[in-house]
């Protein structure tokens, strides 16, 4: 699902957008590029399910154009202090597959760039990064055996050789997090065995495959005070060359993780009519890690309040109910804090979440990880 | 103060005689055109590389330098992976050049853009550009054209460019035209390639290095970094490289800037003849007017008041001349600092407005100063003396003792403030000034010395008439006098700093046959000018030792180092060919001790090194950092050497091989094996070496490099001489015709006694002439002593370098026959005019 986002950072990206985090230049210095650049073609699209080997598919597809690893999570000190995590690796080839040999340790055509953010909710506070970086000279990059995924030293290692129990470090200014994640149930492949349609048009689509409840435990570090925390963790791996629709303007991507060990991922696209693609839709994983596809009939979700952001002046939702009558959930999802717009190259909003609701009549709870985009401005309209 | 009536006086008079107004104009034009011209070209010359080294400096406030002038690129990788750093971006810079270019050297700037952020701004800003970056950074050879090169080349995106870069002929791609946005950057980024980090290194063969790393880093950053950085590189200042390399030229351009005055100075002589004539010619009228109640006051502020209107207009004129002249001056002294100091990638001259006030103000300036004299005398004297002539002569005449009097005071001056002051290049020019001033000053009573030698030698000769025109001139010695001291100080310039280019020139002569002792020389096209200079594949060295007839080949490595004096040019050779004893200057032992002393590791030092250093004489050393931490060299001896103003540490391939790591090579010497022509190896080198961009020299062809580049050097130093010869000869000129021309009535009297034209013309001709001859002659000792200060003083404060002096007698002889002639044709025009009016019309003038 977020792979439309990758496409909106990758459009940005190559649009320069590194520059764009700069302290802004004076106003008179407006850079113009003359310049003759015919499309890239050739990167291989998503069209039909296909067969995984891990932990080899946890690595780059360099035949695809845009490829993003995700690790989100809900972590809690002894004191019971809640916090979320965010830490994301996007890579973006320039050109499909491996890049010509050329003799300098520099050359590439793989861009990655990163988000990292830690939600402080005792603190109330929301901390967030993100960089940019040339896929080579070993300042970024990735690989599946062993896996490892990272920029500068921002960094995913896998601690064995399947790759299911791994390292996250990553520090920036006054925080930073080292958490070591293992899986407690196989991975999921998402969709159609793993082959996510974004639309109706055959190839908009991207292989999805996520460990959705990773047990988690380490340290996080705000303002030089370092806390041990446990909890649990989500990792979306996603690879696709096109995965927008046309028509949409955005999205609203759920990832929630039950105390009763099930797991519910699910995404709607907007379009601009204010409809939904008939392909949003999503997962749920039971307790014994077997999966049960989710169409968009299938979910019932509906906005109990919205937050006005004061950067970007977006108003985004900011509490559902997600009702999922066939596995007879009935669920209140509402963030743990309302600020978690991550005002990154390209402003959305991602964050935790805390669920509450029944499940069968019965009373249950969870947390999770929400994404909204295209909030503070289409996402087709800016592109 | 002034009324009208006296106000319309003065613009009658000036509407009366406009012709006279001309060689004023003139002067004060010219003498303010040299001033801006050079002045736009210094600060052209110094604020473009300013504000390009501020432009690829941006914020960055460190850099990581190395020791053998590149930085591994591990060194950055870890700088962000394992230390975190964020502010720190990877540059590689270099030069190359451009055959199709008007093979014009281009500054190479290769950047990471993804790390360019916290730096500069050169590709985009807030408002996100829908350009891809892929051709950037995944298409081999992609370069950025800045939008004035690509301009005025026709260069467009997807087209090709040629470039020689290091031993390989390149085709890069213009990726795109880059329009920075602003004037300012527009001229930074004019003459500068930008590209990827991977292309740039890639075309430079630098593979695996980096020329710097950029940083953002206060306090506790330093001191992590100092810690931890290997002793290969070095923290800097960001400032360090731009002032090294601002600081390089400025001996260069203080003599550019002296040499202006100068010409400024001849143009103040020939505005203080032109007013002073104008007064004394109206001193009837002026005379006329205190008897009808004009004040003195009322007087001199008229006289001052037309200088200042007139040498306005000059000074205006002269500003627009100069900005004309001042293109050329431009790209003479962007050539002479490209050729020599470093490459500069700004190329136009927009006019600053200190320059041009600075101009005027000078113009006007120096005009009211000669205008003052002339104005006082006016306004002085008792209405019935101003009427005659005779008193000012019979004052100027007075005068004459305390004149010379002066004028030797401060040929002393001068001399002690030369010699007093031993190392300020500002002490050695005001010496320089104050000897030129007391000679001017001498002039009049030598003038009237030797008429009167010449009356008598020439009354001898030619009888009455010889007399006649002998005491005409020291007759007229209050505007004569400053003729001839004009034409004195500009010939004498002239006569100094070609003897000096001269001496200068032979003596470069001489050493390049003692140092290119080798027959061939392998050398890529590009000259690096700092960092080290661009370096030939390891192919090369193999396939030219294969090449049958070459009997050795010697390497070299020219490269800079940093030392306790900043950074120097580190010359690095084979030590195997041992150097001609003449190259030394200070010895400290014989020629065998020294080379065994270099090659245990002492180095040498070149002349100015040892001057711009004040290294003594014996006992000196010089401390370098090297891949293997600082490391004190011992200097076995001082050599003369005249490639680099900078100064050159000499040192021996095996020392250098045992402090750094770098193993590259910039050029090589090939000795031809006996029975080989140098012509038939260089043959074969070419076919060997085909497909790169060598070039393949003959140590002729080399030494004829070297000279076209020293003559270039003095191309702008020829240009002024001229001018300044130019502005005396109007000077001399305008003085003479006017004294002819007031002597209209006493020739036509002379023509109704029976004076025939042959006779009239002698007279004329005689007169000027003998103006001319004294001030050739006075110009002579004036030139020596002054090519004496340039060569020794001036020369040696600005550049350390030793000049082996040479007095040939053709430029002394050139010096008194420019003079005469100047002075001869100055009489055509009166003479030509003076035939051409009826004797009658004559008689009527005055």
């Amino acid at each position: 699902m977020r792979a439309t986002i990758s496409i909106g950072f990758a459009v940005l990206l190559a649009a320069g957008a590194a520059w764009l985090w700069a302290a802004p230049p004076p106003a008179a210095a407006v850079p113009q590029l003359q310049l003759a650049s015919a499309p890239v073609t050739g990167f291989a699209k998503a069209y039909a399910p296909r067969s995984f080997q891990l932990p080899l598919d946890n690595g780059p597809h360099a035949d695809f154009q845009t490829e993003w690893w995700y690790y989100t999570g809900n972590l809690q000190d002894a004191a019971g202090r809640h916090f979320g995590y965010q830490l994301t690796f996007f890579r973006r080839g320039l050109t499909p597959g491996a890049a010509p040999p050329r003799t300098s340790g520099f050359a590439t055509n793989q861009i990655y760039f990163a988000h990292f953010a830690i939600t402080d909710v005792a603190g109330d506070k929301h901390h967030f990064a993100e960089r940019f970086s040339r896929g080579a000279a070993d300042l970024a990059g990735a690989s599946g055996a062993p896996y490892q995924v990272w920029l500068e030293d921002w960094r995913a290692d896998s601690l064995n050789a399947d790759g299911t129990r791994l390292q996250l470090h990553a520090k920036e200014g006054d925080f930073a997090l080292d958490l070591t994640l293992e899986t407690r149930k196989p991975i999921v492949a998402h969709g159609n065995s793993g082959l996510s349609p974004k639309s109706a048009e055959a190839g908009n689509a991207s292989y999805y495959l996520s460990y959705t409840r990773m047990d988690t435990a380490g340290t996080i570090t705000l303002n030089g005070a370092a806390s041990a925390v446990a909890g649990t963790s989500w990792f979306d791996h996603e690879w696709s060359t096109s995965a927008l629709g046309p028509k949409a303007v955005g999205w609203d991507w759920f990832s929630l993780q039950l105390d009763d060990e099930r797991e519910i991922m699910f995404f709607q696209m907007r379009r601009a009519d204010g409809t939904l693609e008939p392909v949003s839709g999503g997962t749920l994983v039971a307790a014994d890690g077997s999966t049960r596809r989710l169409a968009a009939a299938d979910v019932q979700l509906s906005v109990a309040d919205t937050w006005r952001s004061a950067a970007t002046g977006a108003t985004y939702p900011a509490a559902w109910r997600v009702v999922i009558p066939s596995a007879q959930l009935d669920l209140r999802v509402q963030p743990w804090l309302a600020q978690q717009e991550m005002l990154v190259s390209f402003a959305y909003w991602e964050g935790a979440v805390q669920v509450s609701g029944t499940s069968a009549g019965q009373a249950i709870t969870g947390n999770g990880y929400v994404e909204l985009t295209g909030y503070a401005g289409s996402l087709q309209g800016q592109f | 103060m002034l009324t009208r009536t006296l106000l319309l006086t003065g613009v009658r008079d000036m509407q009366r005689r406009p012709a006279q107004l001309v060689p004023m104009l003139l002067g004060v034009a010219l003498g303010v055109d040299v001033v801006v011209a050079l002045d736009l070209a210094n600060t052209s010359a110094s604020r473009g590389f300013a504000l390009s080294a501020e432009t690829i400096v941006g914020r960055a406030t460190h850099q990581i330098r190395g020791n053998s002038g590149v930085v591994p690129e591990g060194i950055y990788r870890q700088l962000r992976t394992e230390l975190g750093l964020r502010a720190a971006a990877p540059v590689i810079s270099g030069t190359v050049l451009a055959p199709d270019l008007d093979g014009q050297p281009l500054r190479i700037m290769g950047i990471d853009p993804s790390a360019e952020a916290p730096f500069r701004n050169f590709l985009g800003t807030g408002g996100a550009l829908p350009v891809d970056f892929t051709g950037f950074y995944t298409q081999p050879n992609s370069v950025v054209v800045p939008i004035g090169l690509a301009q005025r080349y026709g260069l467009t995106p997807g087209g090709q460019l040629r470039l020689l870069a290091n031993d390989r002929e390149v085709r890069v791609n213009v990726w795109a035209v880059l329009d920075p946005g602003t004037d300012g950057l527009r001229r930074a980024l004019d003459g500068m390639l930008l590209m990827d980090v991977s292309t740039a290194q890639e075309l430079l063969g630098m593979q695996g290095s980096l020329s710097y790393v950029d940083l953002i880093a206060a306090q506790p950053e330093l001191l992590l970094l100092q810690k931890w950085l290997p002793a290969t590189v070095r923290l800097a200042p960001a400032t360090e490289q731009t002032k090294t390399i601002g600081n390089l030229a400025d001996a260069f351009q203080l003599n550019l800037s002296a040499l202006s005055l100068l010409a400024l100075v001849v143009g103040m002589f020939l505005i203080y003849n032109t007013v002073m004539f104008s007064v004394v010619q109206r001193r009837a009228v002026l005379g006329t007017l205190r008897a009808l109640g004009a004040t003195g006051q009322q007087l001199f502020a008229l006289v001052m008041l037309e200088a200042a209107v007139i040498s306005a207009v000059g000074a205006a004129a002269g500003v627009g001349l100069g900005w004309v002249l001042g293109q050329s001056a431009v790209r003479l002294v962007t050539q002479t600092i490209n050729d020599l100091y470093y490459v500069s990638t700004v190329r136009d001259a927009p006019l600053a407005a200190f320059t041009v006030a600075k101009g005027v103000l000078l113009g006007i300036g120096a005009s009211l100063f000669a205008a003052a004299l002339p104005a006082y005398e006016a306004a002085r004297v008792a209405p019935v003396t101003a009427m005659r002539r005779s008193s000012l002569e019979d004052r100027v005449r007075g005068q004459i003792p305390l004149l010379s009097l002066i004028g030797a005071l401060l040929i002393g001056c001068g001399a002690g403030v030369l010699f007093g002051v031993p190392t300020s290049l500002v002490a050695g020019f005001a010496g320089m000034f104050m000897i030129v001033l007391g000679a001017a000053l001498l002039v009049p009573g030598t003038t009237l010395l030797l008429m009167h030698v010449a009356g008598f030698a020439l009354g001898r000769i030619v009888g009455t008439l010889g007399r006649m025109a002998a005491r005409s001139v020291s007759k007229s010695l209050s505007r004569t006098a400053v003729a001839i001291a004009a034409l004195m100080v500009a010939v004498s310039v002239t006569l100094a700093v070609s003897i000096m280019t001269r001496s200068f020139r032979d003596t470069v002569i001489n050493w390049l046959e003692l140092t290119l002792s080798a027959d061939l020389f392998i050398t890529a096209p590009v000259i690096g000018t700092t960092g080290p200079a661009s370096t030939l594949s390891a192919a090369v060295l193999p396939s030219v030792r294969a090449v049958p007839g070459v009997q050795s080949v010697e390497t070299i490595r020219a490269t800079t180092a940093f030392s306790q004096f900043g950074e120097v040019r580190l010359a690095v050779f084979d030590a195997r060919m041992q150097r001609d004893r003449r190259v030394y200057r200070f010895e400290a032992g014989t020629p065998e001790q020294i080379w065994d002393a270099v090659q245990a590791g002492s180095v040498l030092v070149s002349e100015p090194f040892a001057y711009r250093h004040a290294l003594p004489r014996t006992g000196a050393s010089v401390t370098l950092h090297t891949d293997h931490g600082e490391q004190t060299f011992p200097v076995a001896a001082v050599v003369y050497d005249y490639a680099s103003d900078q100064g050159v540490v000499f040192m021996a391939r095996a020392v250098y091989d045992q402090y750094w790591d770098d193993r590259g090579v910039t050029s090589l010497a090939v000795s031809v094996a006996p029975g080989y022509t140098p012509d038939g190896v260089a043959a074969s080198l070419r076919t060997a070496l085909a497909g790169s961009a060598l070039s393949v020299v003959s140590n002729r062809a080399l030494r004829e490099q070297a000279l076209l580049v020293f003559d270039r050097t003095f191309a702008i130093t020829d240009a002024l001489r001229v001018l300044a010869v130019l502005v005396a000869f109007i000077g001399v000129l305008s003085a003479l015709m006017a004294l002819q021309l007031e002597r209209t009535r006493e020739l036509a009297t002379m023509q109704a006694v029976g004076l025939g034209r042959a006779q009239l013309n002698g007279l004329a001709l005689m007169e000027t002439g003998l103006m001319g001859a004294a001030a050739g002659l006075f110009s002579l000792p004036t030139g020596y002593v002054l090519s004496y200060v340039l060569i020794y003083v001036i020369n040696l404060r600005s550049f350390g370098w030793t000049i082996q002096m040479q007095v040939p007698a053709l430029p002394f002889a050139q010096a008194l026959l420019l003079s005469i002639l100047a002075a001869l044709l100055a009489a055509v025009y009166p003479l030509w005019r003076q035939h051409h009016m009826p004797v009658a019309a004559g008689l009527r003038q005055e």
